[in-house]
Parts: structure tokens; C-alpha cells; sequence
């Protein structure tokens, strides 16, 4: 097996940017914000899986009304209040969002990147042995045995 | 306990397999005779302690005492004039040695492993004494060394034991390892027999520990295949966690650990420390008072009986435990190896009590004292 | 791989030597939700949960854990099937043969049918829009070909074990129908060699010596309602004399000289009123000798069909009461009581123990069908209880066929089972296919539709997903708070205590 798989290397980076995250969407020019009724948020494509954006804002759906769209580079998103909501509640709900956001992309990295193995999984779950691995390690003592040999 | 006595050999040239007997009116074709002078029968070799001058039958002469030997017993004559004994008949707890070699080195290993090949003579010994034991024999234990390393002899000592001993309990104490290789538990399942019982020790939720501790790469993961391989088949598993400072950190995940993973175990036994093998060599990372792990045995115990588990606890003192666990406590030790100390004589919970290893008398909880019953009666 | 080499000598190693890793570690599937400010719950792929500090989801994920420094919480990921240290972990046979098993309650299909032997009753409770006082058997009844045809299909069932429960309108109006049918099971079934459980769900009004004599000859459990102390109970239960209450206590006591205690049981209707007496209800049951009670949520017929605000704040309401509920009984427990709570014992198997844990609103796939179907006293054939009470409100959605006309087949696997099973895995609903609660929640079809008009349900207003989530949340807060209630909670799903 090697050291790194690419996919790892792949993920590596992206951790690393996402540690970077919070700082990134603060940028001046995409700022989170409240406007009137709506909340403008800002995530990075680079970082940012769209299944991840939208997966989130599925759950902001009773409140808002939302949109995507991708400019420069960024998700623009924009929430607006279905009803009244007061400008603290909707801080609130600005902070939940930012927070929610990264979560659902890490949900989302850990679904992509355990696919195979989920896969495998079922697959193994419902079949009859006949995708059992080999077992892992050494099996002899220093003698020498081996579970193939007929005598001991 | 004696196991062994030397003497004087004249014309053992091989092996000899037997049984005792020291009644003049009992002659056959496997029975040795044990007496001073020889009686003229159907034998297949005298034993000793006087000098014999001449002898029509392999004979070890010139042996200390032979007082060990009841009749009934089976034991094996070497050419070099030693007299094992095999099998006891007054006793419940029967051990077959399969082998001293083994794939895993515990550091708490009673009987350490040698690294000889001694598995063709020990199993022609056992092809031999099997046949010889008694059919109402309740239970046999085979122990090792790790059994298994006997291959296709050790499935067919357990075809031989099951065709012989249809009536008897087997219970293997083996690492479980080689079971992860599926045909491996498919060639158990096919002896059939269920009275048959493994006895698998798991001692951490987590590889690492569990490894180190049995001091093998691999073997967590082994074991807990080779159960699952056997667990489909049916076979009926007992999971043994020995009680020692590496093992007690996990002691309560390890307990959910078994819930939840190997919930088709039939027992699962908690086991005191054994003073003996490798255990004194690696003491410092083995000791901890038994009465300072009552509250991990407490939550693991209590978590597994709670969930019906069927639990023990194996090797410890009632005295050094809380009460609510006396009812797991079974009184384990072989007779030849259990004693009590001095203290033990006061005890009312003498006879209830498993009491210790001989050999744990030099090495055992600061907290034994003995158990006063009804102590306000006394005083009101 | 197997190998002949032969290791070199004995001497022993220190324990870093026996650590695996070699680079980084890899994920296993897993799901993360938020418990509190301090604490959030992992669960994997076979519903093993682990409560860490917050933010440890995102350090596993970014591979900012240490084996060395975060040894413990390492040692539990790995051990806990939450990461593995090669690609396909070592132990995934064992992993799936734990997800089967887990899954293995879709073997015993359908095993929980339901007649409605009569739609006639005596009380007029006000929630029930389904029975009728009348005298009127022949159109109210349920028809011995009806009957029989029932059975019939009841026997097909693949599953060995099957429970038969007569419900109604009061069921026992119509007794000589249920003897009619237990007698006429009895062979059959016993020539399939399938077990047979019969359960009357009754409110003991009507009960005599005669029926308690028949029960206890032929191991038929009984199943009673009650809503908790009389002010609440009567108030919910109309009858002629308000006394449904007292008729239920007399029911009960005459009930358990013939039958002992296990073999009744007792259900209860969450209301508008009950939702101020979560203590007063927990206690009548005590006092009445049970030592078990069943929160049961608010049924979606309780609700304002449709109205997501109304429904959000009565799901809230329901919440508070069932965990104020849910605290007075851990007092109980604590003051040595054995005692426990139905629902949340339901949901507490499916988190703690491997085993398949069957309940018609809390499986995924759900319950409807696979676990369940009903007869109705018309001979309509529906998917659930809840679909019944649907259709008498002129919604047919989950009627699957009718005993004079469909075979098993035509029902069992019939356009609309199918294209209800499609939307019974949570699996793949969205909301639930991210959701860390997936495998100690469901999907409930018939609740999403009633209350929002989709059987694809939206989790965000669904009262079904704030109740569970919610209550989820709790339950293992709860544990991971406090020792002593962990305790409690294991004694509650032990297998030793059956029933
Ligand atoms: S004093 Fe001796 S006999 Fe008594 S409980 Fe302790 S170890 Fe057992
Ligand atoms: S209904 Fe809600 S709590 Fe249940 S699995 Fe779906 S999202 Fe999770």
C-alpha cells in the first residue's frame, strides 16, 4: 500500500484550506451580512462542495426563501425571511448557518471519500462469505505453520 | 501434585500407553501393573520401586513413590525410565497438552511456549490414551501452547475424543487465530459435536493493547474473525479476559465491546491473575491489587449480566471483592493447584471461596482476610 | 497474508511496536450531530454511537488526530469502527455481518397483523373518528369470509412468528367473532408450524369472566387503554356515565386475577389535556402496578393536517411533556424502582445493542408493510393503522387492495407497496441521508403524507423528525451526563427482561 494515495494528498490540501475557511469568506468584498430581510453568505468553491451548500440550506428552507448562485469563484447565498423575523434572531440564524455550513461539508467529505467502503460494506452485508477478505498478519509461530498445510 | 517419576528402565523400547492397576485379579491388554513384585498376567509393563532382577514385560524399577498413581490412571513410559501420568481418574479437571509451540507469547502466559516441534509424538500419545479413558469422563480440557498449530491432527484428535467420548465436555483453550481463515472453522464445524466448547481470550476493544499483551502483530483482528468465522457455524464460544494492569484501562469498553460484537458468545470469564511462566518476568507491567479493579469488574461484570450474558469470574478471593459479585465467582482451580492461605482457616466463607493458585500465595491482594458471617448477630 | 515465516525470538516488545499505523489513518462511514456546547455525538455505519468534544468530528475528518497524544479517543475510533488504518478495514467481514444483522428484522416479514373485527363501540371518545355507536353488526362487523381470507393471507407470511390483534371499535363487542377467528387459526397455523400470538386491544368495558376465561385457556394478551389518573382518562374517553375510567381500573384488577400481571397491558393517547399532567399520568400508572408506559406521540391525527405552525409548537409541547414524563420516571428508577419508558426503550435498543429492534414508526425501512398490515372490518386491506384512519377521512392513499379481490401478491407487492417501499429507506430521504440519527430513526410515509400531503415528507416542518431528533438528542445527552442513568437506561433494554 503507499505511503499516500492521491486522494488523501487531495484531502490533505483541502483541510488545510478549510482550517483557512473562516478567514477566507471574511474577505471585505464577500462579507457575511444581514440586509433588510435576507442574509447574504459567501462560500468558496474551492472548498465548498455544491452538494454540501445545498444540503444545508435544505434545513433553512421553512424559514427562507434561497438561492444560489456562483460568482467569482464564490457560492453566493442568499436567504430571505418567509415571515417577520427580528434582526437578532436573524444573527442567530447567520451564525447556525456558518457553522452548519462547514459541517455539511465535512459530512459531505466524509460521504465521498468512504463511498467505496460503504459500498463494499453492503455489498459484503448481503452476500454469503463469498467476499470475505483474507484474513491479515502472520499466523505461524517460529516452529513454522500454516493453515494450508495438512499436518502440524 | 506429582506428574512424573523416574526410575530404572529395562526393555522399554518405545512408547507405553496404560492404565494402573494394582488389583492381582485384573488382567488386559492396556493395563500396567504397579507392585513391588510382578504378578503373572496379560500386562503391558510393571512399575516399581523395589530393583526387579529379571522381567518378561518393559519394566521401570527403583522409582521413589508410586503413591500418586491411583488405578484408573493412565500414564506414559518413556524409554528414558519416566512415568508420566496423562489422565487422573478421581480427578474432574483432565488436561490435554496438545502442544507447547504457540503463535502468541502473553506476557502473562502461564505455561510458556517452546519453540520445538513436539506435535507427532503428542498426538501418537493422545491417538493412544484416548481410547483408555473412561467413558463416563465429564470433561476435558486441551490446552496448550496453542492447539491449533497441530493442523489436521488437531481435528482429528477431536474426531477421535468425539467418537470415543460421545458422553465428555471438550473445552479448547486456544488463541483463536487460525479460525480467521474460514475453512479453518468449517473443519471444526464438521466434527459436529456439541458438547464442544472454545474457550478464546479477548483482552482490549482495541488492537493495540491486545496485541501487546499477547505480543503478537495481528492477532487482535485474527481472534475476532476466527470468532465470527466460528460463530456462523455455530460453535459454541467462551471469551476469557485474564485481569491485569494492561487489560483493566479498557476493561468496561471491552465489556460493550463484546456486546456488541461477539454477542453470540455463550460465556464470557473474568480470570485473576496467574503467578506462574512468564508472569513474574513481566510482573511490573502486570500487577495491579485485585482490589483496586473491583469498579472496572464491577461495571463490565454487571454490564454483560444485565444484558443476559451468562459471566464468571474465575482465579479470585470472595474476600477481595464487593458481595454483589460473589454469585459470579466460581470456584475454579484445578484441586492439584489451589490452595488457601493460613488466614483462611478463620473464614466462614472458607468452602464458598475458590480461594488461590499455589503458586499466587507469594503474590496475591493485600486485602484477603476472612469473611466474619453475621457480625451484628454476634454483637446484638 | 499467511505466511510460513517464522518469528525470531521471544523476547518481548513495548507496546508501540504493536501500533499499525504507518502514515494516516482512513475514515469508515460515519455521521456526526451536535449534542450540546460542549459535546457532539458520532455514529457509525451500524448505529455504534461515541460522544466526543465538539469539534472532534472536523479534527478526525482534516487528519489532525494523533496517536500518540489522543491515544484514548484513537484507541475508541478505531476499536468503534469509526476509522481503520488501512483502506479496507481489517474487520469489515465483521462490520457486515453486524449491518446485516442489524437489517435482519426485513426477514420477518409482516409479521404484526391487525383485524378490525368491528368498527362498533360504546364510547365516544372525541379524538376517534373512526367508530360508531351502533347496534348495527351486519354493516359494522367484520364478515366471516372476510375473516377467513385474512387468515389465509396471514398464514403466507414467511415470518414463523406472527402476532394476530384484534382491534375495533371495541373489539370485544364482537368476541364471538374473535373466538370464531383464534379457532379457526389454531389448526391452520399449527399444521404450518407458525407461532401464533393473539392480542385484543380492548378498554375492558365489556369484560366478563366468560372472555377472561376464554383468554387465559388459549394465552390470548389483552391490551388496554389508559390515559392516566380518572380527571384526564374520562375527559378523553366518553361514555354514557363518564366512568370509563372506573370501568378500566375494575377491567384491569379483574383482568390480572385471571390472566397475572404479563399479560396485560396498558396503552395511553397523549391529548391536549394530557400534555399538562406529565407526572400525574407517570404516577397512575405506577400506582396501577405497571412497570412500564408507552409516551406515545401525538398521533399526526391529533394534529392540524397541514398546518406547519400549529404542528411545530404542539410537537414542542409534546416534547416538554414527554421529557418532563421521562424525568419523573428515572426517579423512580432511582429510588430502586424498575420502571421504564416504551418509547424511549424503543429507541435506547437501537442505539446500545446490535440487534434488530422492530417498531412499525421507527424503522427504515419503515414499518408500514414490512412490519405491519391491516384488515379492516369492510375487508379493505391498508398498510398501517395510521392509512386506515386516513381513508375514513376519504384519503385511500395506502389502501393496497381489498380481501375480496387481491391475492397476496396483488397486495404484498402491488404498485402501491412498491411505490410506497421506495420511499421507506431513510437512507436516501433528504435531510435523513446526512442525519447522524438515521439508524435509531425511520421513515414514516404514512405520517409524512397525512401531515404533508408528500410520502417524501420535508424534514424541516416534519413534526415526525422534530420529535425524534429531539428526543434522540436527549436520551444520549442524558446517558453521557450522567453514570447513573446509563445504568438505568441498560436495565431498560436488557434481554433478561423480557416483555
Ligand atoms: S479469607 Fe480466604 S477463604 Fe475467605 S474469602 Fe478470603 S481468600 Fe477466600
Ligand atoms: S427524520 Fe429527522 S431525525 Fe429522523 S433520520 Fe430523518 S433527519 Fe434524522
Amino acid at each position: 500500500m503507499p505511503k499516500y494515495s492521491y486522494p488523501i494528498m487531495l484531502l490533505t490540501l483541502r483541510m488545510f484550506l478549510i482550517t483557512h475557511t473562516i478567514h477566507v469568506i471574511a474577505k471585505m468584498e464577500n462579507q457575511n451580512h444581514i440586509e433588510g430581510n435576507s442574509i447574504f453568505a459567501y462560500a468558496d468553491e474551492r472548498l465548498f462542495s455544491k452538494e454540501a451548500i445545498f444540503k444545508c440550506l435544505y434545513w433553512y428552507g421553512d424559514h427562507f426563501h434561497t438561492t444560489v448562485n456562483i460568482n467569482d469563484g464564490y457560492y453566493q447565498l442568499q436567504l430571505t425571511t418567509a415571515q417577520e423575523i427580528s434582526r437578532e434572531e436573524l444573527k442567530l440564524f447567520l451564525q447556525k448557518l456558518e457553522r452548519d455550513l462547514i459541517d455539511f461539508n465535512l459530512r459531505d467529505m466524509v460521504s465521498k471519500e468512504t463511498q467505496n467502503v460503504r459500498d463494499l460494506l453492503i455489498a459484503k452485508a448481503f452476500s454469503n462469505g463469498e467476499l470475505d477478505e483474507d484474513p491479515p498478519g502472520e499466523i505461524s509461530d517460529p516452529v513454522g505453520f500454516s493453515v494450508y498445510e495438512n499436518k502440524g | 501434585m506429582i506428574f512424573r517419576a523416574k526410575g530404572i528402565p529395562t526393555g522399554v523400547n518405545d512408547l507405553i500407553v496404560g492404565v494402573i492397576t494394582r488389583n492381582p485379579d485384573h488382567h488386559g491388554e492396556s493395563l500396567i501393573w504397579v507392585g513391588d513384585e510382578f504378578n503373572y498376567g496379560s500386562y503391558i509393563a510393571h512399575l516399581s520401586c523395589q530393583s526387579i532382577e529379571a522381567s518378561i514385560v518393559p519394566t521401570i524399577a527403583n522409582i521413589q513413590a508410586l503413591d500418586h498413581l491411583s488405578d484408573g490412571d493412565i500414564v506414559s513410559i518413556g524409554q528414558d525410565g519416566i512415568v508420566r501420568t496423562v489422565y487422573r481418574v478421581n480427578s474432574f479437571y483432565n488436561t490435554i497438552l496438545a502442544t507447547e509451540r504457540c503463535n502468541s507469547n502473553c506476557l502473562m502466559c502461564s505455561q510458556p511456549p517452546k519453540d520445538r516441534n513436539d506435535i507427532p509424538y503428542l498426538f501418537e500419545l493422545y491417538r493412544r490414551v484416548i481410547p483408555l479413558i473412561p467413558k463416563d469422563c465429564l470433561e476435558l480440557t486441551i490446552s496448550g501452547g496453542e492447539p491449533t498449530l497441530m493442523g489436521e491432527y488437531f481435528f482429528e484428535l477431536l474426531e477421535l475424543i468425539t467418537r470415543e467420548l460421545p458422553k465428555t465436555d471438550i473445552h479448547i483453550l486456544t488463541n483463536g487465530r487460525t479460525f480467521a481463515w474460514n475453512h479453518f472453522a468449517e473443519r471444526l464445524a464438521q466434527i459436529g459435536n456439541p458438547r464442544m466448547m472454545l474457550g478464546i481470550p479477548v483482552y482490549a476493544d482495541y488492537y493495540q493493547v491486545h496485541d501487546y499483551i499477547v505480543q503478537a502483530r495481528g492477532a487482535f483482528d485474527q481472534t475476532i474473525l476466527g470468532l465470527h468465522n466460528l460463530a456462523r457455524y455455530g460453535i459454541r464460544l467462551e471469551i476469557r479476559v485474564v485481569l491485569h494492569q494492561q487489560s483493566i484501562p479498557r476493561l468496561s469498553r471491552l465489556a460493550r465491546y463484546i456486546f456488541k460484537n461477539l454477542p453470540f458468545a455463550e460465556h464470557v470469564t473474568f480470570m485473576g491473575l496467574e503467578y506462574t511462566g512468564y508472569t513474574p518476568h513481566n510482573i511490573e507491567k502486570l500487577w495491579i491489587d485485585p482490589y483496586d479493579y473491583n469498579k472496572e469488574l464491577t461495571e463490565a461484570v454487571e454490564f454483560l449480566a444485565g444484558q443476559g450474558m451468562h459471566v464468571s469470574i474465575y482465579n479470585a478471593q470472595l474476600c477481595v471483592m464487593p458481595e454483589r459479585l460473589w454469585g459470579y465467582a466460581r470456584k475454579s482451580i484445578s484441586d492439584w493447584k489451589n490452595d488457601y492461605l493460613p488466614a483462611c482457616q478463620a473464614c466462614s466463607k472458607l468452602h464458598d471461596c475458590g480461594g488461590l493458585f499455589t503458586w499466587n500465595l507469594k503474590k496475591c491482594s493485600a486485602h484477603i482476610q476472612p469473611v466474619f458471617e453475621d457480625v451484628n448477630l454476634l454483637t446484638s | 497474508m499467511e505466511t510460513l515465516s517464522p518469528r525470531t525470538n521471544r523476547k518481548f516488545k513495548d507496546i508501540g511496536y504493536y501500533a499499525e499505523q504507518q502514515s494516516n489513518y482512513f475514515l469508515l462511514p460515519f455521521r456526526f450531530h451536535r449534542l450540546n456546547d460542549d459535546k457532539e455525538v458520532l455514529v457509525n455505519e451500524v448505529g455504534d454511537h461515541l460522544v466526543v468534544p465538539l469539534g472532534t468530528a472536523g479534527r478526525i475528518i482534516q487528519r489532525q488526530l494523533s496517536i500518540e497524544e489522543d491515544a484514548d479517543l484513537y484507541g475508541d475510533l478505531v476499536a468503534g469502527f469509526f476509522i481503520a488504518e488501512q483502506e479496507v478495514p481489517a474487520l469489515i467481514d465483521v462490520l457486515a455481518t453486524r449491518y446485516r444483522t442489524k437489517k435482519s428484522f426485513l426477514d420477518q416479514f409482516t409479521s404484526l397483523h391487525l383485524f378490525v373485527i368491528t368498527l362498533r363501540c360504546e364510547h365516544t371518545c372525541h379524538y376517534c373518528q373512526v367508530s360508531r355507536v351502533t347496534t348495527n353488526k351486519d354493516e359494522f362487523d367484520m364478515r366471516y369470509e372476510h375473516i377467513n381470507k385474512g387468515i389465509e393471507l396471514m398464514l403466507q407470511s414467511p415470518s414463523d412468528y406472527l402476532t394476530m390483534e384484534f382491534q375495533g371499535g371495541e373489539a370485544l363487542l364482537a368476541f364471538d367473532k374473535i373466538v370464531y377467528a383464534i379457532e379457526r387459526t389454531k389448526p391452520l397455523a399449527a399444521k404450518l408450524e407458525k407461532q401464533v400470538t393473539y392480542v385484543i386491544c380492548t378498554n375492558l368495558a365489556v369484560l366478563d369472566e366468560d372472555i377472561l376465561a376464554y383468554c387465559k385457556t388459549n394465552n390470548v394478551l389483552l391490551s388496554t387503554s389508559l390515559d392516566g389518573p380518572g380527571f384526564i382518562h374520562n375527559q378523553n374517553r366518553r361514555r354514557p356515565g363518564n366512568n370509563s375510567y372506573e370501568l378500566t381500573i375494575k377491567g384491569i384488577e379483574l383482568a390480572r386475577k385471571w390472566l397475572g400481571t404479563g399479560n396485560l397491558s396498558a396503552l395511553m393517547t397523549t391529548t391536549n389535556l394530557s400534555l399538562d399532567h406529565p407526572t400525574e399520568i407517570v404516577d397512575e400508572y405506577f400506582q396501577q402496578g405497571f412497570r412500564s408506559i408507552f409516551l406515545r406521540p401525538v398521533s399526526p391525527y391529533g394534529f392540524a393536517l397541514k398546518n406547519e405552525k400549529k404542528n411545530k409548537y404542539e410537537i414542542e409541547r409534546f416534547i416538554n411533556f414527554y421529557k418532563k414524563a421521562l424525568h419523573h420516571i428515572l426517579d423512580y428508577n432511582k429510588r430502586g424502582e424498575f420502571f421504564r419508558e416504551e418509547y424511549a426503550t424503543i429507541i435506547l435498543k437501537k442505539i446500545l445493542t446490535p440487534f434488530p429492534v422492530g417498531y412499525v414508526d421507527l424503522n427504515s425501512p419503515a414499518g408500514a408493510i414490512t412490519n405491519v398490515i391491516l384488515f379492516n372490518y369492510d375487508g379493505a386491506v391498508y398498510a398501517s393503522d395510521e392509512s386506515r384512519m386516513l381513508a375514513e377521512s376519504g384519503d385511500f392513499t395506502f389502501r393496497l387492495g381489498h380481501l375480496d379481490t387481491d391475492t397476496y401478491g396483488d397486495i404484498f407487492y402491488g404498485e402501491k407497496a412498491q411505490a410506497l417501499s421506495e420511499v421507506m429507506v431513510n437512507e436516501t430521504l433528504p435531510g435523513c441521508s446526512e442525519c447522524a440519527f438515521q439508524s435509531y430513526c425511520g421513515a414514516d410515509p404514512v405520517h409524512n403524507h397525512a401531515t404533508q400531503g408528500s410520502v417524501w415528507g420535508y424534514r424541516p416542518t416534519s413534526t415526525f423528525c422534530q420529535k425524534n431528533m429531539e428526543l434522540i438528542r436527549y436520551l444520549i445527552e442524558l446517558m453521557d451526563g450522567d453514570p447513573q442513568t446509563r445504568q438505568i437506561f441498560e436495565g431498560w433494554i436488557s434481554q433478561r427482561r423480557a416483555s
